[in-house]
């Protein structure tokens, strides 16, 4: 490749900005080495920061098509990776039943019919009567895909074992067929919340970008982006008063998105600026519990000083 | 280029990040692709391949800001070069030379070079600096230069010291100084480290109530490490023990493959409870020492294991399974010590206390788990009311931070109270206690 990688990345920065996602060189940095190492990322923080909105971003961008695992307990390879169609498979030897009869027409005993038996048995578990699930289709497909496993925290640590393959060497084996291995290879990207500890294997495969909460100045590019007509005095206000809620002791912090609803409500209020009835009434569209309510309203005239000055 | 790395990757692991070779060769590959040049852009590389926590990230930061200071420290250097000053008199030796002539960059680079050369990398204590510097010194030369110093003092008996001979003797001053820099960098680098394990296996092993209190911090972070151990290893185990409901579906649609006989039955897994576990601990003055200790690994356990209860006695007793959840270790720590603490123990009253308290809630799936020393100042024993939470639950625990040669001397009544104990442990050093925890987490399934 001709171009310095600091030109790619910026590149990616500047594309992805087009597609309202403002990212840190973090990021862009990650998407870049993903794309050049062909090696799967593997993105953590805390929800609401834009992990999932990443890999939408990212597909957007590379155009190419998003499949989409979503994770949770109990997922399993029959829902990740594929299945037999066995309703298809009873159906098709319910019809075959009579061809079968004449395959077997003057067969001498068990023996020979079982050997005449044998020669077609494979034409079940072929690829007609494969279910190709999100990883297998990702894996298939010849024009190339964002793969989004998301929440992998949410699946079992067995489901991790069956990643395993699939991500370092892109191929999965199918007893049945034999390995199938990536003709494009996809861009991965997993997303974790960190309810539990991803396994080291697993760690060691990706490329590891932990995405924080944003600072004043990348936030207000994004409220910028994502919520355009919003005056600026109203933007710096509100983020502000965000950036200074994430240094309360809370429950749950509000993240970007819950900033972004709050900037598209105070919209819809057609709110020019913030004060502090304004700031009281609405916070229950940044605050997801009644207890962190309760702590901040007190908090609010405080806040909303703050972020006059 | 790769030897750059490598010491770089081993000074990651000095500060405990833990990278694979694996990860050390994604990490070259990466270095093909970015190059040196870039600093934001290899620090933001290496970040991604190398460290793989937020915790480990940060370590990271500090630790590439340390290891490649170095190269900063050139470039600011060389743009307040002073110009030599000319003298009739010519420095001999070949150090002295270095010195009056090359560029800053140029000396730093033969100390890099001595260093090497004196296996800098293998510096591990603290007390090793001086050793260090002194054979990075030698090695560059400095004998040569005094010894020729020495000449030069001779010469000028007169009194004043040439120009010469000061500036050289300024040289040495300050790559004296710069070898000893070199040194204490390299072994904040390569060294302390290896102290940091060492002290985790001595707090590991020693006596809980030796441990001083200003410890509290690095021991924190040990006891979390292993309740988080501890707790990942079990809930896994759990899985594969116990089985739900038979899945038709399932069930059908795997033994089509045996004509629809019904070979192979598939289960579904049900999610299984983590284990309900209370636990009472004694903060009393006589195991004031412990209690510390236990409480911290109390709430490193109410911090993973959801189910637990978390109860503290001196004389009555109370409950501060909330305490625990919503504030940090030291705060709760020292709200449970001041509201229940320091007191003279008293069994029978903090018994009676549980008993009315939760007896309810004991059935045949709880563990209940006692930390304490079982000294009861030769107060009333009421074994009969610990009988009657052994016969409502599924097992009881007591944990004794005493020596087994201790117990029952004085006025410790442990063999009135094992009678009702599934099990009674000593559990003295952070050590045992981990052994304890894992025995608890298996059995209380």
């Amino acid at each position: 490749m001709s171009r310095g990688p600091a030109k790619a990345i910026e590149d990616i920065t500047e594309g992805f900005a087009k597609h309202q996602y403002i990212c840190s060189e973090q990021i862009s940095t990650a998407v870049y080495l993903a794309n050049e190492l062909e090696k799967p990322i593997l993105i953590e923080g805390p929800p609401g920061v834009g992990k999932t909105e990443l890999a939408n971003t990212a597909a957007l961008y590379y155009e190419k098509e998003l499949l989409r695992l979503q994770c949770y307990e109990g997922l399993d390879e029959t829902k990740a990776l594929y299945e037999w169609k066995y309703g298809k498979q009873i159906l098709y030897t319910q019809i075959l039943k009579e061809q079968m009869q004449e395959v077997l027409e003057g067969a001498k005993g068990l023996r020979e019919s079982l050997e005449r038996l044998s020669k077609f048995e494979d034409i079940f578990f072929s690829e007609q009567f494969l279910e190709a699930r999100p990883l297998l289709q990702s894996l298939t497909s010849t024009e190339g895909n964002v793969l989004l496993i998301d929440e992998v925290d949410k699946a079992d640590e067995e489901f991790e074992a069956l990643l395993l393959e699939i991500l370092s060497e892109f191929q999965v084996s199918i007893p049945e067929l034999g390995v199938r291995k990536a003709v494009v290879k996809p861009l991965v990207i997993l997303t974790s919340n960190n309810s539990r500890e991803i396994g080291d294997a697993l760690k060691r495969r990706c490329l590891h970008l932990y995405i924080p909460f944003p600072d004043a100045k990348l936030e207000r590019e994004i409220i910028k982006a994502r919520v355009p007509e919003i005056s600026k005095r109203l933007q710096v206000q509100l983020v502000d008063f965000v950036q200074g809620l994430r240094e309360l002791d809370l429950k749950k912090l509000p993240a970007i998105s819950e900033t972004i609803d709050w900037a598209r409500t105070l919209i819809i209020l057609n709110a020019d600026e913030l004060n502090q009835d304004l700031a009281k009434s609405t916070l229950n569209v940044l605050l997801k519990h009644q207890q962190d309510i309760d702590v901040v309203q007190k908090e609010v005239p405080r806040l909303v000083m703050a972020s006059d000055g | 280029m790769e030897r750059v790395l490598t010491d770089f990757v081993k000074a990651l692991r000095n500060v405990n990040i833990r990278v694979s070779p694996a990860e050390t060769l994604d990490a070259t590959e990466v270095l093909e692709k970015v190059g040196f040049e870039n600093r934001e852009l290899l620090k933001n590389t290496l970040s991604l391949t190398l460290s793989k926590t937020p915790e480990e990230k940060e370590k990271f930061s500090t630790c590439f800001n340390d290891f490649f200071r170095e190269q900063l420290s050139y470039e600011e250097a060389t743009s307040t070069e002073l110009p030599s000053i000319a003298t009739e008199q010519h420095a001999n030796s070949e150090l002295a030379n270095q010195l009056l002539e090359d560029s800053y960059a140029d000396v730093q680079l033969s100390i890099s070079k001595a260093g090497e050369e004196a296996e800098i990398r293998e510096i591990k204590y603290f007390t090793q600096r001086s050793v260090f510097s002194r054979r990075i010194l030698d090695i560059m030369g400095v004998g040569n230069l005094e010894e020729e110093l020495a000449v030069l003092g001779k010469i000028n008996r007169d009194g004043m010291p040439s120009d010469l001979e000061q500036q050289l003797r300024n040289e040495l001053t300050h790559l004296r100084e710069r070898v000893s820099d070199y040194v204490q960098q390299q072994f904040l680098l390569h060294g302390d480290v290896t102290g940091e394990q060492l002290r985790e296996q001595v707090f590991k092993s020693m006596n809980m109530g030796q441990i001083d209190r200003s410890y509290l911090h690095e021991v924190h972070s040990l006891v979390r490490k292993m309740a988080k151990k501890l707790t990942n290893m079990h809930s896994r185990r759990k899985k594969n023990f116990r089985r739900g409901k038979l899945n038709i579906r399932k069930t059908i649609q795997d033994n089509w493959v045996n004509q629809g006989i019904l070979f192979k039955l598939r289960w579904s897994y049900k999610k299984v409870d983590r284990p309900k576990i209370l636990v009472i601990c004694d903060v009393s003055g006589s195991v004031g020492a412990y209690a510390r200790f236990m409480l911290m690994f109390l709430f490193s356990l109410t911090e993973v294991v959801s189910k637990i209860r978390a109860f503290v006695f001196s004389s009555h007793l109370g409950e501060v399974t909330d305490e625990f959840k919503s504030s940090n270790l030291e705060h709760s720590i020292e709200s449970a010590l001041s509201k229940y603490g320091g007191g003279s123990t008293d069994y029978a009253h903090a018994f009676s206390d549980f008993v009315s308290l939760c007896i309810n809630e004991i059935d045949k799936k709880t563990t209940v788990v006692i930390l304490g020393d079982a000294r009861n100042n030769f107060g009333p024993e009421k074994a009969e009311l610990l009988k009657s939470v052994y016969e409502r639950s599924k097992q009881v625990y007591w944990l004794n931070p005493e020596g087994k040669y201790r117990w029952n001397t004085g006025d410790s009544v442990m063999n009135t109270y094992s009678a009702y104990c599934t099990k009674v442990f000593e559990c003295g050093t952070l050590e045992q206690l981990e052994r304890v925890i894992s025995t608890l987490l298996r059995t209380a399934i």
